[in-house]
């Protein structure tokens, strides 16, 4: 690949033949979905033309956001492997629906608490647990707690669970932020220390 | 709804929680900047410690760094 300036590369892809750069930059992005997602399995090479193509057209269409603070080449790769993992993750959630998660979770909640443990511990637990629960159903909305149950505790994407939600990542990035804050002030009130939780319920 | 299983990883989430975080997007904005920081071998975390913090907490945006970082490392 011809080496290029940042200034260069805008002035190709804006000019009258952009053909040799747009040429160029996706065998770059194609070259860079290999390395970062090769061993990702699932037959998932065939679609990084697919993929370079996509990433392309956002590029080519955001020209003016590309500030200047990297190198354009690393911008556009950046593009790349996020329209990339936002396709790997829709398809691997694909199945889930938050109803279905809410529900396994009740589900699996069933079972007794751990026999090797002192009374003195299991009550502290019970404690804990009881106000934690307390703190969660009058400190947060519905949306709110649907959140932090499907991203915090059960470690869905986020990008995921926004779609579900009629939402986007910013957003629900945003709302889960606020959430985790009125958590924080809420368990500062009730002097819940960081330390008290984690000896309660870490084993050993 | 919270299991006990549960408690460790929401209190150390909350935890850890600071009252002024960058958004996905504004980590995105940065995200090139910041692997290229890292790939300099000069410590990212400290030059621009919002995005640092941002990827520490959220897994969609740290996977985006990670591919970032092999993507361009191979090429
Ligand atoms: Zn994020």
């Amino acid at each position: 690949m011809r080496e290029r300036t940042n200034e260069q590369w805008l002035a190709e892809l804006r000019g009258p033949n952009p053909d040799g750069a747009l040429a160029d930059l996706y065998d770059l992005v194609v070259r860079g979905l290999g390395a970062a997602l090769g061993g990702y399995g699932g037959g998932v090479e065939a679609n990084f033309g697919d993929f370079a193509q996509e990433a392309l057209i956002k590029i080519t269409g955001n020209l003016d956001s590309f500030r200047g603070e990297s190198r354009f080449t690393t911008w556009a790769q950046k593009i790349a492997i996020n329209v990339a993992l936002t396709d790997l993750k829709r398809r691997r959630w694909r199945d889930v629906s938050l109803q279905e998660l809410f529900a396994r979770r009740e589900a699996a909640d069933r079972g007794p608490a751990d026999a090797q443990l002192t009374p003195e511990r299991l009550a502290l637990q019970s404690t804990v647990l009881q106000e934690l629960r307390r703190i969660i159903d009058e400190g947060l909305t519905d949306r709110q707690r649907e959140a932090v149950v499907a991203v915090l505790l059960e470690g869905m994407p986020i990008s995921e669970v926004a779609r579900r939600m009629g939402t986007n990542q910013n957003a629900l990035y945003k709302l889960l932020h606020d959430a985790r804050k009125k958590l924080k002030k809420r368990m500062e009130d009730t002097g819940f220390s960081l330390q008290e939780v984690l000896a309660a319920f870490e084993e050993g | 709804m919270l299991k006990r299983s549960d408690v460790v990883k929401l209190v150390r989430v909350v935890d850890e929680t600071r009252e002024i975080e960058i958004s996905c997007d504004e980590c995105f904005e940065r995200l090139d900047s910041y692997a290229e920081t890292e790939l300099s071998g000069l410590d990212a975390r400290t030059a621009m410690p919002l995005v640092g913090d941002h990827l520490e907490k959220c897994a969609d945006c740290r996977s985006n760094f990670e591919g970032l970082l092999i993507a361009l490392r191979g090429t």
